[in-house]
């Protein structure tokens, strides 16, 4: 599933997820704002897909509806893993019926359960799901990952900025314009879903690149 | 019995052996009875549509004399597909002044132009140019010495291998080269039951044929259209002998390629 997606990554840190995706660049006459990435399925859970934006869409409807449903039937919010695996069952069915076709998306579903430890999941068209601690989806999703390989420690999710901007550095690897095309999305315990602006955004991405000279100018007076 | 391209049923030949000779003749001589003069005349007329002609640089004259003997050369670099021709023209021919020398132009029942005569000039299927500061690439060598380099795309789908597709590091190079071509070539080299197809096929039998050094490079890619992630699959291309010395300005290469793929960008709000 990655022929012509943008780059989406997640991450998982101690007490924070962080989606980001590449933002894809909108036609003039285009209302950006009906262009979502990220969708929220309830407070607590949220996802990313990448791949065919009309499955996503009859995906995300249904697990919306399922989430609800949930709540009214046992009175709990659902865990990321329950929607997880209700998402990943749905896609599996239409793999093994007559008549249809699969759900041509791959998804990344973050989220904070009732007991306060952070989940992201990452599901497939085949409809198989696992647990990750940070991964990509999208084109360049190898590129990304052997990053995120490299650079996801314990000291680099410590602190919630931190794994923002862990996830923005990820996203600039492969990302071709910068900062100003990148969508942020974050949930913290207890907290509704909070996305970003592009100002938030750029902060993040100056914070960055001064790190990012700081750090050359460290290596070349050791070297001199 | 064998269905044509156009629908119609033609008799197919018969790979047994011809049992009844005397039957197989008569029925041939009726057939060539049946063909009227109008049809010959037809299929005359299709004939010259489809002859490929090579016309001098902008204009329409045509170049009475083969473009290589005009303009002999030592390397000869073919691009084909859009991925392929947007390398070549962001990463070689940016470096240097190159000039147009002459350009093909053909038709056939595909094309979607009805009239062949009046092709402009942004219709040529294969535009010729030869660098101005060293003209022994397409320059001044006989055909001895020269040597061909063949760049072009296929779809990953087309590509068998007994691995799993997933794990394909999707776009990846493959290379074919003729028994003469000496060098090393950049990537492995295409495994069988891999076959390639087309005008690169063509080029690179000829030049086996006619013992001439060449070499292609096919690139393995998932998206056929114009793609900044298969045009830069073929980076490696630019270490190797051919094209080392043509190669200058890397990063403005780059940004040129750049410039190429948001000009051809095609707005498609089916992915996301």
């Amino acid at each position: 599933m990655e022929v012509c997606t943008f780059e989406k990554v997640g991450i998982r840190g101690t007490n924070i997820v962080v989606l980001g995706v590449e933002k894809k660049s909108v036609a003039k006459l285009q209302d950006e704002r009906t262009v979502r990435k990220i969708c929220a399925l309830d407070d607590h859970v949220c996802m990313a897909f990448a791949g065919l934006t009309a499955d996503a869409r009859v995906v995300i409807n249904r697990a919306r509806v399922e989430c609800q449903s949930h709540k009214l039937t046992v009175e709990d919010p659902v865990t990321v893993e329950y929607i997880t695996r209700f998402i990943a069952t749905l896609k599996q069915k239409y793999t093994q019926s007559n008549g249809r076709r699969p759900f041509g998306i791959s998804a990344l579903i973050v989220g904070f359960d009732d007991d306060g430890i952070p989940r992201l999941y990452q599901t497939d068209p085949s409809g198989t799901y696992h647990a990750w601690k940070a991964n990509a989806i999208g084109r360049s999703a190898k590129t990304v990952r052997e990053f995120l390989e490299k650079n996801y420690t314990e000291d680099a999710i410590a602190s919630d900025s931190e794994a923002i901007k862990l996830a923005i550095k990820a996203l600039l690897e492969v990302v071709q314009s910068g900062g100003k095309n990148i969508e942020l999305a974050i949930i913290r315990r207890n907290q509704p879903l909070k996305m970003f602006s592009a100002k938030e955004v750029e902060l993040y991405v100056t914070e960055i690149e001064k790190e990012k000279e700081e750090a050359e100018k460290k290596k070349s007076k050791k070297s001199v | 019995m064998a269905a044509t391209f156009f629908g119609e049923v033609v008799k197919a030949p018969c790979r047994a052996g011809t049992e009844d000779d005397e039957e197989e003749e008569e029925e041939e001589e009726e057939e060539g009875r049946r063909e009227t003069p109008e049809d010959r005349e037809v299929r005359q007329q299709l004939a010259r549509k489809r002859e490929v002609r090579l016309l001098r640089r902008q204009t329409k004259t045509s170049l009475e004399v083969s473009l290589l003997e005009k303009y002999p050369c030592s390397k000869f670099i073919i691009a084909i597909g859009n991925n392929a021709v947007a390398f070549l023209s962001s990463f070689v021919m940016n470096s240097g002044v190159w000039e147009e020398v002459g350009c093909a132009k053909l038709w056939n029942e595909w094309c979607r132009t009805t009239d062949t005569t009046h092709l402009s000039s942004s219709e040529a299927f294969c535009v010729f140019y030869h660098l101005k500061s060293n003209p022994s690439v397409f320059g001044s060598c006989p055909r001895k010495n020269m040597q061909i380099t063949i760049l072009t795309c296929r779809h990953v789908t087309d590509y068998k291998t007994s691995e799993s597709t997933g794990s394909l590091p999707s776009p990846f190079l493959k290379a074919l080269k003729t028994q003469n071509f000496k060098d090393s070539a950049c990537c492995p080299l295409l495994e069988q039951p891999n076959i390639v197809h087309d005008l690169p096929a063509a080029v690179l039998s000829y030049c086996q044929v006619w013992k001439i050094p060449a070499v292609l490079y096919l690139c393995y890619t998932d998206v056929m259209k114009l793609d900044l992630i298969t045009v830069e699959a073929f980076k490696p291309i630019l270490s190797t002998r051919t094209l080392k010395g043509l190669v200058k300005n890397i990063p403005q290469s780059t940004e040129i390629l750049k410039k190429l793929m948001t000009t051809n960008e095609i707005q498609s709000n089916i992915y996301t």
